[in-house]
This record gives structure tokens, sequence and C-alpha cells, in this order.
């Protein structure tokens, strides 16, 4: 196994998508991590894993993206992976009004099962449907204004923001984990701690990706 | 053994008066046949669906199957039809409960969900995609009995507030533009693709049971049951396969309903309990790669939810899952094999999984490398074989 070129990173992140099923969380990130996109794929049943080596700012950082399976049914057993998540992205589908009523909801169960100041970001997916939109996005960025986390609207088919989303998330993690404000995971639950490529050295502040949508076309 | 001399010895089985079940489960447990239909057979007797004694097969499955014709009319035909006299008060927005048209949204909720699920159903394979030879013309055109196909209540069923103050049957013709690269390839106007017919039994059982409802993973165990019935030699077994696989869906979920249901999650009969039950004997059959899955942390539901509540169905390819099937449905003691053969996934790639860190352990365990199905139940007959032994 790779084990020894596994270690190589500056930090662990753990992130978990959540969001009602068929919205498309396990298609982002398979477009994030591997880059494709399949038209058919089979139901997240439990809870799915995937892997991701990311730079950013010339940290080299391990995403564990925790994929979950949207069905109530499947509450109590997602429910308990919050807790380890660093950064959650919420997703909805624009084509689907109650997906987006149900992010409130959402909202509700990170907020009993997530850490304090877990990082969120909401994602209105499924922009490549434009003819089929039922949620404008004015709604979707006013829902994150009210709860004060980005908004992104993405295409995981055309992929469409999808790369500015993570790296938005990221971005958020890394800056907090900087200040000293979040306990960087690779040393705590799970027993792979990262191995400093880097001395503490000051990072430039360059930002790599802009990305949010701040109300426009996403294309 | 010879192929023909597998077939002749299930068919000296299955032509006894009385079925002798333990025989034809030893039978079963080593693989059955698709020749002859004798597989479908098979599973139908193991699945209690057909009793033992021959002579009431034909009886049974005459009920039965027009059993299902009524739940079919009862559920999507006239559902909402036996209070049509509210029908001049009922309106769409009307907020009481048992207003017919609420009960309408609330079906159509469900079914956009089953609907999701069944057009992903074994995308490998295109037998899911393919028109059945014994399309439902009345259930899925409507047109003669004014009512709306089950596949065109859902394509508008998520813009009811918009599109539906006009009439109930008017908007029937609103559809979804679907993408260009839509994968799969439109069916003729009559025509019914295969997984049609496993969204219909899957609304009705789930109409049918309103305790456990629909719940993802199911359309994954009705798949291959259907799959197999579907493609019976004989003609009227094959054009009944929608109504046999209904029946012996529902016999199998009374099994392993509990393992769908929420609440009996952290239970010894549901699917924390099973999960429990494969550590423990991971446990006792190999101890150390029970510790070091407990060292790295690696909580069983990551893999072993997934597993157990499907019956492995995602974990292999649709063949293999059918051989594998065979040997869990002849498990006298259903579902201990199952167990059994959990673990001995574990035990066939310990090597792997001891030289791994925890996400390559994940990886592994979640997208299972062994495509050796002989091995893996080789491995497991050894574990079961070992517990029987040690009973005596």
């Amino acid at each position: 196994m790779a084990r020894a070129t596994d270690k190589k990173y500056d930090h662990l992140f753990q992130l978990l998508l959540c969001g009602d099923s068929s919205v498309g969380k396990t298609c982002l990130i398979s477009r994030f991590a591997d880059n494709e996109f399949r038209h058919t794929h089979i139901n997240t049943i439990g809870i799915d894993f995937k892997l991701k080596l990311f730079t950013i700012r010339d940290k080299k950082i391990r995403m564990q993206i925790w994929d979950t399976a949207g069905q109530e049914r499947y509450e109590t057993l997602t429910a308990q992976y919050y807790r380890k998540a660093q950064g959650i992205i919420l997703v909805y589908d624009i084509t689907r009004e109650e997906t987006f009523r149900n992010v409130t909801k959402w909202l509700r169960n990170i907020e009993d099962h997530g850490v304090k100041g877990v990082k969120i970001i909401l994602i209105g997916n499924k922009v490549d449907l434009e003819s089929e939109r039922k949620i404008s996005t004015r709604h979707g960025q006013k829902l994150a204004n009210q709860h004060n986390i980005k908004f992104f609207e993405t295409s995981a088919w055309k992929d469409i923001n999808v790369t500015e989303a993570f790296t938005e998330l990221a971005e958020q993690i890394l800056a907090k984990v900087e200040s000293g404000g979040g306990r960087d995971r690779g040393s705590s639950s799970i027993r792979e701690s990262a191995i400093k490529l880097h001395e503490q050295q000051p990072t430039p502040a360059t930002k790599s990706h802009g990305g949010c949508c701040s109300g426009g076309s996403s294309n | 053994m010879a192929s023909k001399s597998k077939v002749a010895s299930f068919k000296e089985v299955l032509s006894k008066e009385e079925i002798d079940i333990e025989e034809l489960r030893r039978l079963c447990f080593y693989g059955c046949t698709d020749k002859e239909g004798i597989r479908a057979t098979c599973w139908k007797i193991l699945l209690g669906y057909l009793p033992v004694k021959r002579k009431y097969w034909e009886e049974e499955l005459r009920r039965q199957r027009s059993s299902y014709h009524r739940l079919m009319n009862d559920v999507i035909i006239n559902p909402y039809k036996e209070e049509d006299q509210t029908e001049a008060v009922d309106h769409p927005l009307n907020p009481n409960p048992d207003s017919q048209w609420h009960k309408y949204f609330e079906d159509n909720d469900i079914l956009l969900q089953i609907d999701h699920d069944t057009r992903r159903l074994y995308p490998e394979i295109s037998f899911f995609q393919l028109p059945t030879m014994y399309p439902r013309k009345a259930f899925n055109t409507g047109v003669v009995l004014g009512i709306e196909a089950l596949k065109e209540r859902v394509s508008h069923s998520s813009l009811p507030s918009q599109k539906v103050e006009s009439s109930r049957y008017g908007v029937r013709k609103v559809k979804i533009k679907k993408n260009e690269e839509e994968p799969f390839s439109p069916l003729k106007e009559g025509e019914e693709g295969h997984w049609e017919v496993v969204e219909r039994i899957l609304f009705i059982y789930a109409k049918m049971n309103k305790g456990i409802g629909y719940v993802q993973g199911m359309n994954e165990i009705i798949g291959p049951i259907y799959y197999i019935f579907a493609q019976h030699p004989d003609s009227l077994w094959k054009e009944h396969a929608e109504a046999d696989t209904f029946f012996c869906f529902s016999n199998l979920m009374v099994e392993i309903g509990d393992n769908f249901t929420k609440k009996l999650d952290r239970s010894r009969a549901g699917i924390g309990g099973s999960m429990n039950r494969l550590m423990t004997l991971l446990k006792d059959r190999d101890t150390e790669i029970h510790k070091n899955l407990i060292d790295k942390e690696i909580d069983p539901a990551f893999f072993g939810f997934r597993w157990i509540t499907l019956l492995l169905s995602q974990e292999f390819l649709l063949p293999d899952v059918i051989r594998l099937w065979d040997s869990l449905f002849s498990d006298s003691e259903r579902f201990d094999f199952l167990i059994y053969v959990c673990t001995a996934m574990i035990i066939c790639i310990r090597t792997d999984i001891l030289a791994a860190d925890f996400s390559v352990t994940i990886k592994l365990l979640q997208n299972y490398p062994i495509d050796d199905m002989q091995r893996i139940l080789q491995k497991a007959q050894d574990i079961k074989q070992f517990y029987s032994l040690s009973k005596r």
C-alpha cells in the first residue's frame, strides 16, 4: 500500500457532505476528488468515503471526505460522524423545492451533532438544469446570508464551481487551524498524524480562489 | 459437479410430491443453476412463497398473482376514489391530512424517491433499462382509465404548487426535459422498462407497509430477485415475475426489515446488533485483525452497515451476488451465513488491512478488492463448519 507517500501532507481535514437524497452529494465528491461524473451511480447507503490530496497556499492538505446517505432512515447513523467533521458541505438541488426547504433541518442537525464552530458552506447543485430551476440564486444566497455561511451554485455534471466550493471550505478550515482555533484532526481521533513537511512558516496571504457566488450567474 | 448432473439433481429434488426442504437447502447452498428456471423455483421455495407440497403450487400461484392484481388496482388506479363525493370541496392546497390531495402529494414524494433510485438500478448491466415483454399498459399509459402513469406523476410531482391547480390529470404532459447525455434510451410509447416494474413493486410495497415504507437500498434487494424471475424460460412464470417478486421481496423483508428500521438501529434485532455480531465473530476467528481495526478506530458502520443491510449486493457484480444469495437463502438460520461471509471477507484481505492506515483500510473495505466469490464462500464455509463442529 502507498503508506509512505500517504503521509506527506501538512494537514488532515475531515469534510462531510449532507443534504437530501439525490441532490448530487456523491457526484460532487466524484467530480472534486476524481474529476469524473457518472449519470448512473448507485445509492449511498450509510456512509462512504473518499480521499483527496489538495494544495492551498503551498500547504498540502489531505482531505477525508465523508459522503452520507440523504434519506431520513440513515440520519442516526450519519449524525454521529458530524462531530468528526471540521467542515460540512450542505447540498440542495436547485430544481427541487423540498430539498431547499430541508436545508434548515440539516442546519439544525449540524447544530445538534456537529462541533462548535464547524465550517459550513451551502451548495445549490444542478445549475446545468437551468430550465427546471425552482430556487433562485437570490433565495439561496439569502438563506446562506441568514446563517452567515458561504454559498455556491454548482454543477457536478458540467464541472461548475465545484473546486471553488471545496477550496473555500478548505481555506476556512486552514485559516482556523492556523490561527490555533481548531484542532488538527490528524493527531486527534484518527491515527494518522500529519508529518509536517514545512516547519511553521509565515504563509503568504494569497487567496487561490475567490470563488464565492455572490448572487450573479454562476457560469 | 458437471452441469448436467447438477440440473438432474435439482430436478430430482424439485419433482418430489413433497419437497425435502433440507435437501433443497443443501443443494442450493453450493449454487443453483438458471437452467430450466431452477434458480427461480428454488428461491421461491426458500423464501417461503411456494409451498413444499407441489400439488398446492398452481392454486397458490393463481391466488397470489390475482391478489397482486387487486393490490395494483387499489394502490395505483383507485386509491383516491373512495371519497369522490368530497372532491367538490377538496383542493390541492387543502391542509387537512385526510384530504385526498394531501395523500396524493405524499404518495408522489415516495414515488419520486423510488423513481430516482430505480432509474439507477444496476447501471453496469442493461437489463433494467430494457422493455419488459409484459407491460401493464393500463398502469403505464393510464389513458384508458383516466389515471396518470406512475412515471408521469413523478415527472411533474416536483412542481405541484405551480401546476396542479388546473386539474389533477391535466398536467400529465408536463415532462422534465432530460439532459442530452441522458444515458437511458427512451422506450417507445406503451413500452415499459424493467426498472419501471421494479418501481411499481416498491411503490406498492411502501403503500402496503407504511410502518417501514420505502427505504433506500430496498431497490438493491429487489433487483436480483426480479432479474432472476423475469428471465424465467417458462412464459407464464415470466409474465408473473412482477407479482412473484413482490411476494418474495415482502417475505424477505419480514426477515431483514429490522435492518431498514431506524428505531431498531441500536437493538439486537437491528443493524447495530448484526454489526456487533460481525465484530464478535471476527474477534473470535482472527484476533489480530480485529485488534488492528479497533486500534485504527475503524467503525464497523463504515462497511458493515452497507454489507449487512444490502446482503452484500453492492459489493460484488450481479452474477456473484446471485451466486452468493443461493447460499444466503439456503441458510436454515438466516442470516447467520451472511455474518460468516462478512467475516470471511475481512479475513481474506487481512494482509492488506494490516499494512494499511485508516484511510486505506476504509477504502479497502468500501471498495472490496476481491472478486473471487468462490474463495470468499470457501472461507465462510470453513467458519460455518468450525462453529457447527464446536456445537456438537
